[in-house]
């Protein structure tokens, strides 16, 4: 077993990970995260950014390779000490976001803290100051349902970014909004990382996502590449040969 | 066809639910059967015989009840993206459950018959033959017509009920547009992620007329929204099924809050006062079969409105139980359990309502009748308590198992937030020790005081 270098906060080798029903999502991925950096993950649809992200964040294992978190191993802890890393370490937004319907928007935004055993007025402190660095501060005692998307997802960024994690893995934050709030959204969230020091994963298939980041990562079936090279498209296949045919 | 292909290919708890249905349907069918039997016995007595049919009621209604909470939890007939593009809509699908119920409880009646005349002697060649013939008038032969529509009654009814509960409450047409799932982004599929059945009133079944679509309640503008969220805006009710919530982004505002609590406290208290009137009026009553405990009939009429208030209360209570657990600041633990009280009130309390109502009947008449009643307690009457008592409490669960469902795709989030699961077991055991601390004081209380004027 390599120890990791030592300046990075999450570090893999060489991992893959298979869906249950056997399709291959990862063959052989390595890389390194620093401290503070923020990393964008791009590739098309189904080239294992998710699969990637879930994997370092310990939501699923992996079925080989090593996964380092500040010279901790992940890939050897159990489901317990994985949640734990979770809820201590890294946050999580989603492509949707996932708020809970019964509580309200700082509440939500207040409850990871919570649950780390943050007492219940500082955590609603934390919250709110989050929520108002986003812009959302008004809505705070709205519910979810009453939010548009664009509002959800700033309400899921201030959950993710409220309790301070080392790691924040963002899978696709912006993929079911807009262009305006799009690069609204991603704006907030690399803003308030870099000035908190938090670590970033970004997931996302645009290269706008890429412009926010200091280092992109290329994904393409599962692997990592430097460039995607596809073939051009230069008309609907078979067209020529049918017209041949006539 | 296509319903027994969905039957056949569901998993053991829900075959297990739809066994129990036909477990239901059996004992119902089979007290109904004897009604027929006794009647056939004492053809001089017209008037006790129907007396009898009438106290298969009970049973009846609680075997539909249960009927329809689980075709509400079937997993195999709710709407399914899939079965939508091929054709199969929510009105075909309803009629799909409509016809896995019918099949459930004709199971069951089939079950009836051949106990009736294995008890009757008319089939041999097994323990107990004849056992009960002489009851059962096995001299004279069976009226087919007679014994078939009985038996076909439970079927029937229960699966009208299904058709009438799951029925889609708009426009097909209005649906589809917004019927697609999202693909998921990522096209990894979350483990855990269950499928959420049987929504609550799915297809807006419940769905309240002249109260305006949430869009303008809540004020929220869909104006800036994405298209696809803009539709479910427009379409959107307080009573949204949950389903949908499966199926596209974003949550569905909660159900109001159940307004049913100072009518079923009214309902509750003029029934207790009806009865204490009439206990005093004592005009000797109707006759109970078996050991059932007899009283003026103003009794009766009282014990009904009671267990009525019951029912009518509990979803109040339980979304006022919620309210108080999450009272003054909580901790996530309490508000997690606390507010998802709140927001299944409907959905738990009317089982658990009845299942109140049940329990404080039962308490009742075995704290009035005596132990000289409790010994003439007959199978018949053993089997219809049993038939009660199971339904409610099946009912219950049923519901409980379809809340949780519901809450899946939450539960899921909040897994993936690092939410500790023993905080949610904590919450969900919350939850339930709040409803006990409730209502097995308010059952006992409500059942002392309806035994209270026939005590004396």
């Amino acid at each position: 077993m390599v120890a990791p270098p030592d300046n990075d906060v999450l570090w893999a080798r060489a991992l893959h990970f298979s869906y249950r029903d056997g399709s291959p999502a990862l063959s052989g991925v390595s890389l390194g995260v620093q401290q503070g950096e923020i990393l964008a993950v791009t590739g098309p649809r189904g080239s294992g950014k998710t699969a990637l992200l879930r994997c370092l964040s310990g939501q699923a294992p992996a079925r080989q390779g090593e996964i380092w978190f500040n010279s901790v191993p992940v890939h050897t802890m159990g489901a317990q000490a994985r949640e734990r890393l979770r809820r201590d370490r890294f946050a999580w937004i989603d492509p949707t976001p996932s708020l809970v319907p019964e509580l309200n928007v700082w509440e939500n935004a207040a409850l990871p803290l919570m649950l780390r055993g943050t007492g219940r007025r500082r955590a609603k402190t934390a919250a709110t100051e989050w929520l108002e660095r986003l812009d959302i501060g008004a809505l705070a005692r709205k519910r979810p349902h009453q939010l548009v998307r664009a509002e959800r997802q700033r309400v899921s960024i201030a959950r993710a970014l409220a309790p301070a994690p080392t790691v924040l893995f963002a899978d696709e934050p912006t993929a079911p909004l807009h262009r305006a709030d799009r690069t609204q959204v991603l704006r907030t969230l690399t803003n308030a990382a870099r000035s908190h020091g938090v670590t970033v994963v970004l997931a996302g298939q645009d290269a706008e996502s890429a412009a926010f980041a200091d280092r992109t990562l290329t994904l393409l079936d599962g692997r990592r590449v430097n460039t995607v090279h596809l073939p051009p498209v230069t008309e609907p296949e078979g067209r020529a040969a049918c017209s041949l045919s006539v | 066809m296509l319903a027994l292909r969905l039957s056949r290919g569901a998993r053991p708890a829900v075959q297990l639910r739809r066994l129990l249905v036909a477990a239901a349907s059996a004992g119902t069918g089979f007290l109904l059967l004897c009604a027929l039997g006794y009647a056939m016995s004492h053809p001089e007595s017209p008037a006790e015989a129907s007396l009898r049919l009438v106290w298969c009621l009970p049973p009846l209604a609680s075997t539909i009840h249960f009927a329809a909470a689980v075709a509400r939890t079937d997993p195999g007939t709710r709407p399914r993206p899939g079965l939508d593009a091929v054709g199969l809509g929510p009105l075909r699908l309803t009629l799909l459950s409509a016809a896995t119920t019918a099949l459930a409880c004709a199971l069951g009646s089939m079950l009836a018959l051949l106990v009736f005349l294995h008890l009757r002697g008319d089939l041999t060649g097994m323990p107990f033959d004849g056992a009960a013939a002489a009851s059962l008038a096995a001299d004279s032969p069976l009226p087919l017509p007679a014994a078939l529509t009985l038996l076909a009654l439970v079927p029937v009814t229960a699966s009208a009920a299904v058709a009438v509960v799951l029925r889609p409450g708009e426009p097909v047409a209005a649906r589809t547009g917004a019927a697609g799932p999202l693909p998921r982004v990522g096209g990894h599929d979350r483990p855990g992620r269950r499928e959420t059945f049987g929504a609550y009133g799915r297809f807006g079944a419940r769905r309240r007329r002249g109260e305006p679509a949430a869009a303008e309640v809540n004020g929220a503008a869909p104006a800036g929204e994405a298209p696809a969220d803009a539709l479910t805006a427009d379409g959107r009710s307080p009573d949204r099924p949950e389903e949908e919530s499966a199926r596209l982004p974003g949550p569905v505002p909660p159900r109001p809050a159940p307004r049913g609590l100072p009518w079923g406290v009214a309902v509750l208290a003029a029934g207790l006062a009806v009865e204490s009137y009439a206990a005093r009026a004592g005009d000797g009553g109707p006759v109970l079969p078996a050991a059932l405990p007899t009283g003026p009939t103003g009794v009766l009429a009282g014990w009904l409105l009671t267990a009525l208030g019951l029912a009518l209360a509990a979803p109040g209570l339980t979304h006022l139980c919620g309210r108080l657990v999450q009272a003054v600041r909580p901790g996530p633990l309490r508000l997690l359990a606390g507010r998802g009280l709140m927001a299944e009130a409907t959905r738990i309390g009317r089982p658990l309502g009845v299942v109140c109502a049940v329990a404080s009947a039962a308490y009742a008449s075995a704290l009035v009748s005596g132990d000289a009643a409790s010994a003439a307690f007959g199978p018949l009457s053993t089997l219809g308590a049993v038939v009660v008592i199971g339904c409610a409490v099946a009912t219950l669960l049923t519901a409980a198992v379809e809340a949780r469902q519901d809450r899946a795709d939450t539960t899921a989030a909040l897994l993936r937030l690092g939410a500790p699961t023993a905080t949610l077991r904590n919450a969900a055991v919350l939850r339930a020790c709040a409803l006990l601390l409730l209502f097995v004081p308010l059952t006992l209380a409500v059942a002392h005081l309806a035994a209270l004027p026939l005590a004396r």
